[in-house]
């Protein structure tokens, strides 16, 4: 009864326009005041101690400005140049240097939308003006960027493993070969393609601009190296240097002195009108007042609302997981299905069909945060590997990022390539049924998820 | 994603609060980051700690999020579906966005109650009575005020508490009520840029509480950067 009450006004609020957050949140204090002793007082506290409380959410905002001094700092530009540089010659090499591009750029940010504004507001204007449909361009860019939440370091991971005390680090492990292997997908099906419609194809620029383009993206892409060493430390070497929450803090201040001071695209060393940028032996006072400028207070404005915007929705979420672990609704639901004698194929069936049903409507975060508790009992009781179940419930979120009504990605890319909506959701399609396969592939291949944790951190201990 | 957003503030005060509410999440962001970033440094290149750092981080963390909610409901920034109400006429779009605004206040509301009944008693008043509305102060509010953090130091400024809330005695840390205070606030503000919203609904001046795509501020920074690339040709 109370669910039913709860659910009913959590979907009516969200449809008539209510904010996700409020939805959630005002749903479940509705349903508490009305059905249980719960206190207002007990519920602000929980809104509070969402953030206070939770040290490995703690990552998400230091992910998040990580990934804005990226994009605002010009690694993203030069990490395109790379890319180009490897395999634009290919036939439909630049689309599939644009892939290349957003799997390294997903290595350096946690987010998807973030993925694809870095990437696509460069590549997809060169493609267009290399020959491509401008439809093909967004399709690929807004499939690619989905990348950025299943290779990590990815915030909706973060936000698994908080949900279900899993190791961060092991989540993170856990996408790097689906992440691999999903980017290598997409990078085929446009070869593919690129041979059967007889694409464009850029010159090979020999490997002298190979090596130029890396060591100008170098900077860049040593901050894989720091969040991969600093998680896991190298082995014979170093044990882990840090924790995942620190891995990202470290990272959002390195990315911050090469976006300054470095790559000088942002900041008091920045060339005035388009100049070169200024010598930090002509300006050393930039040492100081770097951390003050105009560009980095409103990088960290925007880093800032984005993290407002996802933890407000988080928050909201674990309240209304407070209502369902209150009603005891996942045990509910766990003796129901085990009790119809449901198999781990069926159950990875039904949660594909939940996930992608509510990824519709819902932002990642929020939707992991209510359906993980809902499905992990379950899944432990079938001996699913709760590592496995975690990729799953991330690629199914990809596939939410870019199906309508609420798509970041759709939103991000309708935007940067200047289409409507509809137009980006049907350059989309061909490449969703790869991203299908793949989901396939994942949902009943779990070593795939597993082997690499396993391999690195040694075999996963599950509490029944 | 830029810094800019459609949002405009008017007049020198709306200036000034704008300034002030964007510097204040920058900076909070700003101080939370660099904290841990010298915790990490200081326990690994000179093998000592700031103590109550991993504390404070987490209080701003809280802080940044709860004050910030208000400001993004001002510049129309939370996310919401918006497929159904883009389909309806604008008679009943206009409905659905009172009816959202409604339900929003609503949860302000309850909110601010709440946020007051838990802070209250650790700064040293009464909490409200009542379930959903209150009804009125409760005199026998068990006095949480001496309650303190766990590893925040106290500071100077925060002297006068002792006498105000705490009978004079001592405080050897930092009192709870200190960052707990950003509750009732955050809570405040929450309800003044809903009613203002609401009241700009009713004029006309806004059609939702939601932002129509989070793709806004991007779109704009994407045409303004103009950025080329390298080796496409």
């Amino acid at each position: 009864m109370e669910v039913i009450v709860l659910f009913t006004l959590v979907i009516g609020l969200m449809l008539i326009g209510v904010p996700i957050a409020v939805s959630l949140g005002l749903s479940s204090m509705v349903v508490l005041l009305a059905f249980s002793d719960t206190s207002m007082a007990s519920i602000s506290a929980q809104l509070y101690n969402a953030m206070a409380g939770h040290y490995t959410l703690l990552a998400i905002p230091f992910f998040v400005l990580a990934s804005s001094f990226m994009s605002t700092g010009g690694v993203a530009k030069r990490i395109i140049r790379f890319s180009v540089a490897c395999v634009g010659h290919l036939r439909g090499g630049l689309a599939i240097a644009g892939v290349f591009a957003c799997m390294l750029f997903a290595a350096l940010s946690g987010s998807s939308p973030a993925t694809v504004v870095a990437i696509g507001s460069i590549v997809i204007g060169a493609m267009v003006k290399a020959g491509y449909t401008k439809d093909f361009a967004a399709g690929v860019i807004c499939n690619a960027g989905t990348l950025g939440i299943l290779i990590p370091p990815s915030i909706v991971m973060v936000v698994y493993a908080s949900a279900t005390d899993v190791s961060v680090g092991r989540m993170f492990l856990a996408g790097v070969i689906p992440g691999i292997m999903a980017g290598t997908m997409l990078m085929i099906t446009i070869y593919v393609m690129a041979r059967f419609y007889n694409m464009p194809k850029g010159e090979w620029l020999g490997w002298g601009e190979v090596g130029a383009s890396f060591a100008d993206a170098f900077w860049g892409l040593m901050l894989i190296v720091i969040i991969m060493v600093g998680i896991y430390g190298i082995p014979g070497v170093t044990g882990a240097i840090f924790t995942p929450t620190e891995a990202a803090a470290v990272a959002a201040v390195y990315a911050c002195v090469i976006a300054l001071f470095v790559y000088r695209d942002m900041g008091p060393l920045k060339g005035r009108n388009g100049g070169r940028p200024l010598s930090l032996m002509r300006a050393p006072y930039a040492l100081v007042t770097g951390f003050f400028h105009r560009d980095t207070r409103d990088t960290l404005l925007e880093a800032g609302k984005l993290t407002i915007m996802l933890m407000f929705i988080i928050a909201n979420a674990l309240i209304l997981k407070h209502v369902l672990t209150d009603e005891q609704i996942p045990q509910q639901v766990a003796n129901y299905m085990l009790a119809q004698g449901y198999g781990p194929i069926t159950f990875l069936i039904l949660v594909n069909i939940i996930l992608l049903i509510g990824g519709q409507f819902m932002e990642p975060s929020g939707l992991i945060v209510i359906v993980a508790p809902l499905v992990f009992p379950i899944a432990i009781a079938l001996g699913i590997d709760p590592i496995h179940l975690g990729i799953i419930m991330v690629v199914n979120m990809e596939i939410g990022m870019i199906t309508p009504p609420v798509g970041l990605n759709l939103f991000v890319t309708s935007g940067i390539a200047n289409m409507s909506m509809m137009r980006v959701v049907k350059a989309a399609l061909p490449f969703l049924a790869v991203l299908f396969v793949f989901l396939i592939i994942i949902t009943y291949v779990p070593i795939i998820s597993t082997w690499l944790p396993t391999l690195i951190m040694g075999p996963e201990l599950v509490v029944k | 994603m830029s810094g800019q957003s459609a949002y405009r503030p008017k007049g020198m005060l709306g200036q000034i609060v704008h300034d002030f509410e964007e510097t204040a999440i920058a900076l909070m962001l700003g101080v939370m980051t660099v904290l841990t970033f010298v915790n990490v440094i200081l326990r690994y290149v000179f093998n000592s700690m700031v103590i109550w750092g991993l504390e404070v981080v987490l209080v701003l963390f809280a802080w940044l999020v709860l004050f910030g909610i208000a400001y993004g409901f001002k510049i129309t920034s939370h996310l919401g579906v918006d497929a159904i109400t883009n389909l309806a006429n604008p008679r009943w779009k206009r409905i659905f966005a009172l009816v959202s605004a409604a339900a929003c206040l609503f949860y302000a509301m309850l909110l601010l109650k709440g946020a007051w009944d838990y802070w209250a008693p650790f700064a040293g008043l009464p909490e409200t009575t009542g379930r959903w509305f209150p009804t009125g102060f409760n005199p026998a509010t068990r006095d949480r005020a001496f309650f303190e953090t766990d590893q925040v130091p106290m500071l100077g400024i925060f002297r006068f508490l002792e006498d105000l809330i705490n009978q004079g005695e001592t405080y050897a840390k930092l009192p709870r009520v200190v960052p707990y205070t950003m509750l009732p606030v955050a809570a405040a503000l929450i309800l003044l840029r809903l009613v203002q919203a609401t009241i700009e609904i009713v004029q006309g001046k806004r059609d939702s509480l939601i932002v129509s795509h989070e793709a806004e501020d991007a779109v704009a920074e994407a045409r303004a950067a103009d950025m080329a690339v390298p080796g496409a040709r």
